[in-house]
């Protein structure tokens, strides 16, 4: 729990500091080694809501990184398990 | 009588519930984050400003205790200097005094009223060529209003306006098309975006253009848009493929222009 505590104190400083070269990597990072780590929707509304969204059209009903954050943890849902040993 | 049906279909979907929670969590969050993103830039600005503080006391002491670094900051600082007086100089186009008459004969002069504002964040942070300032809606900032640099070269519009804040959609976002003129011939072109600084125009074959050529906005007070960088040309091709870059180096905006 701790650690995953810290784990979204990471993300969230990685967010608001960091370039998008190197919190997006975080993010899905944190996505692989945390289990259902639904908290990446919230960053990703959180990345799209305070930088804006570039892909106009699809950002104007659904946010990109939000979305890309959901597909992300839907497809890891069965892989999961028989990739590694979680935290 | 075997009794393990209801197991049998548990196992099949064993995830229907938590696909379900991120759904839910995804819905919750489309609807909440549409309704406070004011609050949340708003919430944030801070820590970008103390943020952008905290780089320059760094960069203040290390340049205090090491005299070699502090010659490097300034060797830094007069490139910076010298990058600025250089665009400021290519932004000066050849009849830019006829132009200021003919302004002037036009009743159509430079706005007095322009709001400067400091970029809050700028790319590589955001993902996307689009920059925050501190100026919003309470300064009298307008959804399409044009933002510029100090130097004259024309950044780009404002996209979205909260009350202290202002989201700054740059000319070289990806997918963003702007009309210019290539200045060499007077030719109209679109600039097609391409992030990080960049533009893509097509021209036809015979057109000429050359690197180093500039690229002015259409208005009547033509701001530089763009420096062409390359040609591409194929021999079997009737247009050739021009690559620009914006004279602004986007990663290092600290302040802009806004048009009242």
């Amino acid at each position: 729990m701790t650690l995953r505590a810290l784990g979204i104190a990471i993300v969230l400083l990685a967010i608001l500091v960091m370039p998008y070269w190197v919190y997006v990597p975080v993010l899905l990072i944190s996505i692989f080694v945390f289990p259902f780590f639904w908290e990446a929707i919230l960053f990703g509304f959180l990345i799209d809501v305070i930088y804006g969204s570039g892909i106009d059209g699809f950002s104007s009903f659904i946010s990109p990184f939000a979305f890309s954050a959901l597909i992300s943890l839907i497809i890891l849902l069965p892989v999961r398990k028989r990739l590694r040993a979680h935290v | 009588m075997k009794g393990n049906f209801l197991q049998k279909n548990r196992l099949r979907q064993p995830h229907t519930r938590r696909i379900l929670i991120l759904l839910g969590i995804f819905l919750a969050g489309s609807i909440l984050f549409n309704i406070f993103d004011s609050i949340v830039v708003s919430v944030v600005s801070p820590i970008w400003r103390a943020e952008n503080s905290v780089s320059r006391s760094l960069r203040n002491i290390a340049d205090f205790i090491g005299s070699q670094e502090k010659l490097i900051k300034e060797n830094a600082d007069l490139r910076e200097k010298v990058s600025s007086l250089e665009i400021e100089v290519m932004s000066l186009s050849r009849e830019q005094a006829l132009e200021d008459t003919l302004r002037e004969l036009a009743g159509r002069k430079p706005d007095p009223e322009t709001k400067i504002a400091t970029v809050l964040t700028h790319p590589p942070q955001t993902p996307y060529d689009i920059i925050i300032i501190d100026a919003g809606s309470s300064d009298g900032v307008l959804v399409g209003k044009e933002v510029y640099l100090p130097e004259g070269p024309s950044l780009g519009a404002i996209s979205e306006v909260f009350s202290n804040r202002s989201r700054v959609k740059l000319f070289t976002s990806s997918g963003e098309e702007t009309n210019a003129v290539l200045e060499r011939n007077n030719v109209p072109v679109v600039l097609h975006g391409l992030g990080a600084g960049n533009f893509r125009l097509t021209l036809p074959r015979d057109t000429a253009v050359e690197p180093g050529d500039k690229i002015l906005s259409p208005e009547l007070s033509s701001r530089l848009m763009a420096v062409v960088g390359e040609v591409i040309i194929q021999p079997t091709d009737s247009f050739k493929e021009v690559l620009a870059k914006s004279p602004a180096n986007i990663f290092i905006l600290r302040y802009v222009f806004v048009t009242p």
